[in-house]
């Protein structure tokens, strides 16, 4: 994190939940701007851009969707996207459109704060190094190795991938689509179920319970999550 | 065939005549045989006399023996083969008798009388018999056409019947036409058919089944019915196809109607459910967050005051929104049982608008004796407080919302009038449904006030009216049967107080 504080922009049209989330993210340690309408919002991320934004899926003018795709025309900003029970569509297109995390209204704080921490940690690490260590896993982007606690463990050129682009947004989620269009190629973007069963031989080779899975979280409906367990 | 119809047409002895003949006492065996038997002595008779008369006037008489092939030939015709054939002895009896030497005995006494005679005799035969032949296959061609004709007559009311199924009324619906074609075709007097699992004919009413395999149905026939049980039979069994195919068309419709209507009802109330979690969500969102801000504690006393502030408010709104859901509910359900009584809507109107306006300016324009009405009185509250807020809501700064009244014809009635821009006209019959927000989005309530407000009027009795134009803003007139009013003063006045 930089030293001066990070600039977040909240946009919801819910003025009692706006107060609320700037005094928290305020004592959070962030600096909180807010916007109640989709106009709002944009004059605000081109005239002042913040380093992460906080964005409902509802607004009285438009679309969440609409901002998120407009804003990444120009910008790599983390956005964090508010989405409630019966909105997954909407959530989904977000996330294709760009978004990069989500929260499902009435989110626990602790998990807003823990995701907002996740994308703006991203957007600090450029580059580095080639080794990415998640726990007891470490991957070797170039020499393409996987270990788990010091033992190599074999997977696939498909496997590697696919747990490759997971690591690089470590933490954070990563659609269905984003996966099949990375590692599959652009034309792919509907067959979740190569994914599916990717995904489960991934965790028979990784997860100590690969009924329970602890690194690789599956986000039902909409992608999955490489996280690490003790984080 | 054309030829013998014309040649027994010539004869004065058409077809049709001798079927009615023969069908006006069919089982009258006995005075059919008279009849043959006077018709035989008759016709011998004639031509006995026709020879006695042609001889005294001829010299010549060779040949006039064979008058009697005309009488055998009538007898064939009229009568038949047998008859035919006792008319021929008979005749040549009679020939013999009357006109061969020796005369008024049966002998013969010249051997060429004899084959005459023969020769007449044979001749009698083969002509009885050729005529009864063409007379059978006359009689035999015009049952043909009958049977045809039946047959034509009984297609036409089947087909007239699945025209009418085909048309795609309810079986319910059809099965009066049914009936009423069924009594044209067979010239009943009437007729009608009944699904049922029993028959039920009414005394002068004869039944029969028509044999559907969707459940049993009955035809009813009273009155002169034209047609035999064998043609009843035939066309009943038609029908009762027939009705199957109705029954079966009406079952899939409704299922089909079932399937849409619940298919319908689903969508609503997964829209229902979105609008209760979504209007649920925000303040518990607000709440949650404004408590997780507090909890963490690095707040000023002004952010603390706000927080609870925040929570404070939120808190009231989601007590308001879940009270609205429980009366909707209440209502939905037909529980919402009124504690009627008289209430004075004066009192009603003010306590309202004093709860429900807040700062906005409010015109009262209500006459001083409007009549009582028998209502729940917070109810009424209720509802009267909620159309004030839509119109405070609704109206521009500082335009008034007007609350005025009157009764006549026999009610009682409460407009109140905002100023407002109005219901665009594709909303204004959705205006009453749970969950619709027609005018704008931002500001407005849950969607549930009005749709409250007709359920607590229609359990009072009452009804509620909207009345809106792009220039004239919005009104919602109450209006209430004006009840006969309590008998003394002092009941309403307590009731006041």
């Amino acid at each position: 994190m930089s030293a001066t504080a990070p600039r977040v922009l909240v946009v919801d049209d819910e003025p009692q939940i706006v107060r609320g989330l700037k005094i928290l993210l305020r004592s959070a340690g962030y600096t909180v701007e807010a916007a109640e309408t989709k106009a709002e919002a944009l004059v605000e991320l081109v005239s002042r851009p913040p380093d992460a934004l906080v964005l409902d899926l509802v607004l009285p003018d438009g679309r969440g969707v609409e901002i998120c795709e407009e804003v990444r025309r120009w910008s790599r900003l983390p956005i964090l996207v508010l989405s409630a029970v019966g909105d997954e569509r909407e959530k989904v297109r977000a996330l294709d459109a760009g978004a990069d995390d989500y929260v499902t209204k009435p989110f626990g704080t602790d998990e807003l704060l823990a995701r907002l921490r996740a994308l703006l940690r991203r957007s600090v690490d450029v580059g580095g190094s080639p080794l990415l260590n998640i726990g007891e896993l470490v991957i070797d982007l170039s020499d393409r190795l996987v270990t788990r606690d010091g033992k190599p463990v074999h997977l696939t050129p498909i496997e590697f991938d696919l747990l490759r682009v997971l690591a690089q947004h470590q933490g954070r989620l990563v659609t269905h689509r984003q996966l099949l269009r990375e590692v599959w190629g652009p034309e792919y973007g509907d067959e979740t179920h190569y994914l599916r069963v990717h995904v489960a031989h991934i965790r028979a080779k990784l997860e100590p319970d690969p009924s329970r899975p602890r690194y690789l979280i599956t986000e039902p409906g909409v992608g999955y999550r490489l996280r690490d367990p003790a984080a | 065939m054309k030829d013998w119809r014309d040649l027994l047409g010539a004869l004065g002895l058409h077809p049709g005549r001798m079927r009615t003949v023969r069908e006006a006492r069919p089982l009258d065996r006995a005075s059919l045989r008279a009849g043959a038997a006077a018709e035989i002595l008759i016709a011998v008779g004639l031509a006995t006399a026709l020879v006695a008369v042609l001889q005294s006037t001829s010299s010549d008489d060779a040949g006039l023996g064979s008058l009697y092939l005309l009488a055998v030939l009538f007898i064939a015709i009229r009568r038949g083969q047998l008859a035919a054939l006792v008319t021929a002895v008979l005749g040549v009896l009679a020939l013999n008798f009357f006109f061969i030497a020796p005369r008024h005995r049966l002998a013969i006494a010249h051997s060429q009388d004899l084959i005459e005679l023969i020769v007449l005799l044979i001749a009698a035969v083969v002509v009885g018999r050729l005529a009864a032949v063409a007379r059978e296959r006359a009689a035999e061609a015009e049952s043909r056409a009958h049977i045809a004709a039946a047959r034509e007559r009984e297609a036409k009311l089947v087909a007239e019947v699945a025209s009418a199924i085909l048309a795609g009324e309810s079986i319910g619906a059809q099965l009066e036409s049914i009936g009423s074609r069924v009594a044209v075709a067979t010239s009943a007097g009437h007729a009608r058919v009944a699904l049922a699992s029993v028959p039920s004919a009414a005394p002068d009413e004869i039944t029969v089944p028509l044999h559907a395999r969707s459940g049993n149905a009955w035809l009813y026939l009273s009155g002169d019915v034209a047609w035999d049980q064998g043609a009843l039979e035939r066309v009943a069994e038609s029908l009762g196809r027939l009705i199957d195919v109705a029954v079966e068309r009406d079952r899939v419709s409704e299922r089909a109607a079932e399937t849409e209507a619940s298919r319908r009802a689903e969508v609503a109330k997964t829209a229902i459910l979105h609008a209760i979690s979504h209007d649920l969500r925000s303040p518990l969102t607000a709440i949650t967050t404004a408590g997780s801000a507090l909890a963490i504690g690095a707040v000023t006393d002004a952010e603390r005051a706000e927080l609870i502030e925040v929570i404070e408010s939120e808190s009231a709104r989601l007590a308001k929104l879940v009270d609205d859901l429980l009366d909707l509910s209440r209502i939905e359900s037909g529980a919402v049982a009124p504690q009627a009584d008289w209430c004075d809507l004066h009192d009603v109107v003010a306590s309202a608008a004093a709860h429900a306006s807040g700062e906005h300016p409010i015109e009262f324009d209500l006459p001083g004796d409007l009549p009582f009405v028998r209502a729940d009185a917070a109810q009424l509250e209720r509802v009267f407080s909620n159309l004030i807020e839509n119109a405070v809501k609704f109206s521009p700064p500082g335009a008034p919302v007007r609350i005025s009244g009157g009764s006549s014809s026999g009610r009682v009635a409460v407009r109140v009038a905002d100023r407002g821009t109005g219901i665009p006209r594709r909303y204004r019959s959705h205006v009453f449904e749970p969950f619709f927000r027609g005018r704008g989005q931002a500001g407005a309530g849950s969607g549930l006030g009005l749709a409250i407000c007709r359920g607590f009027v229609e359990a009072n009795g009452g009804r509620i009216v909207l009345q809106t134009g792009r220039d004239t803003g919005t009104s919602f007139t109450v209006s209430f049967p004006v009840a006969r009013q309590p008998a003394d003063a002092d009941e309403a006045v307590t009731v006041r107080g």
